[in-house]
């Protein structure tokens, strides 16, 4: 339009130059008009598309935290059991065991929430499960003194509990190769829930109780 | 000549609503998409809160109902079987429940029945 411009300036620069204020006055208004129309549009959307997200997301995020808990939820109830039956059986040898279990049940539930809250923005689901099993790959080191006295205490407890879960796993699967069963056992020592798992499976067998009780404990991924 | 200007001030003034509806437009797709991914996350990180606690908490009677029932099935007198009973309904009630699906309509009236039943069962 330049030319247009200059053209006109040539034959009438003073009047040229009061519309030329006047144009640029205009343009102003325009361009503020559109600017404000740009960010109600913008502020609607973001309240449309929010709306309709905020439930997508929490359905979403709602099965998740629902399923990942329900099997914290599932050994410290079994844990809470096994504690109301030595209490009133009087196997009180028993008990500070135990606790000792639903103190790392205890920690994992806390732990399980503080990723839930974090690492939840992510929205692929991949890589929240990745993230699930780098966190238990942590939880093999000792979270206390506790812990670390059960544990070390019970060394060779431990190995055959895990011999045991490895023959149940051989007999779900028996055409299993003894291999496959191996890598099985090691996997599964890698989270806190297997660990407290076989703990437990130990106790049980420590009451002279029949491993069926734990069943259902036995049946749980984690 | 009057007509004629009048559609012209007419075309422009179309022109300008239309401009303004295109402007609110564009905002609108932009903030459409900025709020879906917000809100998203949002939802997600309130969700998965939600659902861990009730997770946690019916896990947690399913897991002392099925390993209580097992502990009463050793002794077998009249008081027990009755309990025994009171058990396997609680069970039944707690694997009927989808306690993991948001959009159950029964969600919380079910999560009263369950945990007034297991308050019942607990031995003190």
């Amino acid at each position: 339009m330049s030319w247009v411009q200059v053209a006109v300036s040539r034959s009438s620069e003073d009047i040229f130059d009061e519309d030329a204020d006047e144009m640029y006055l205009l343009q102003k208004e325009w361009n503020s008009t559109m600017k404000k129309r740009l960010k109600e549009g913008y502020r609607d959307g973001i309240e449309a598309g929010k709306e309709l997200a905020l439930q997508e997301g929490f359905n979403q995020g709602y099965r998740h935290g629902a399923e990942l808990m329900a099997t914290c939820g599932q050994f410290r109830g079994t844990l809470n059991a096994l504690l109301s039956w030595c209490h009133l059986n009087g196997h009180d040898s028993a008990l500070s065991k135990i606790n000792n279990l639903l103190d790392v049940i205890g920690k994992h539930e806390e732990d399980v929430l503080k990723y839930l809250n974090s690492i939840e923005q992510q929205p692929d689901l991949g890589h929240i499960l990745d993230s699930v099993q780098d966190m238990d790959l942590n939880h093999t080191d000792p979270a206390g003194t506790e812990y670390n006295e059960v544990k070390a205490g019970k060394h060779e407890d431990v190995g055959s509990s895990g011999e045991n879960i490895c023959r149940n796993n051989g007999e779900v699967g028996s055409l299993q190769s003894e291999c496959s069963k191996a890598k099985l056992c090691t996997d599964s020592e890698r989270s806190t829930l297997a660990w407290v798992k076989k703990q437990t499976t130990w106790l049980v067998e420590q009451l002279g109780l029949s491993l069926d009780i734990l069943h259902h404990v036995q049946q749980l991924e984690h | 000549m009057a007509a004629a200007a009048a559609s012209a001030n007419s075309d422009m003034f179309d022109e300008i609503v239309m401009a303004e509806e295109r402007f609110h437009g564009e905002g609108y797709q932009e903030g459409y998409a900025e709020g879906s991914h917000v809100g998203v996350i949002e939802g997600r990180r309130y969700g998965s809160l939600h659902g861990a606690k009730i997770g946690s908490e019916i896990g947690s009677y399913l897991g002392f109902a099925l390993t209580w029932q097992c502990l009463l099935q050793k002794c077998t007198d009249e008081k027990n079987s009755k309990k025994i009973r009171a058990l396997d309904s609680l069970i039944g009630m707690i694997q009927k429940f989808p306690y993991e699906d948001p959009t159950y309509d029964k969600l919380q009236e079910d999560l009263e029945k369950i945990r007034g039943k297991f308050k019942q069962l607990v031995p003190d």
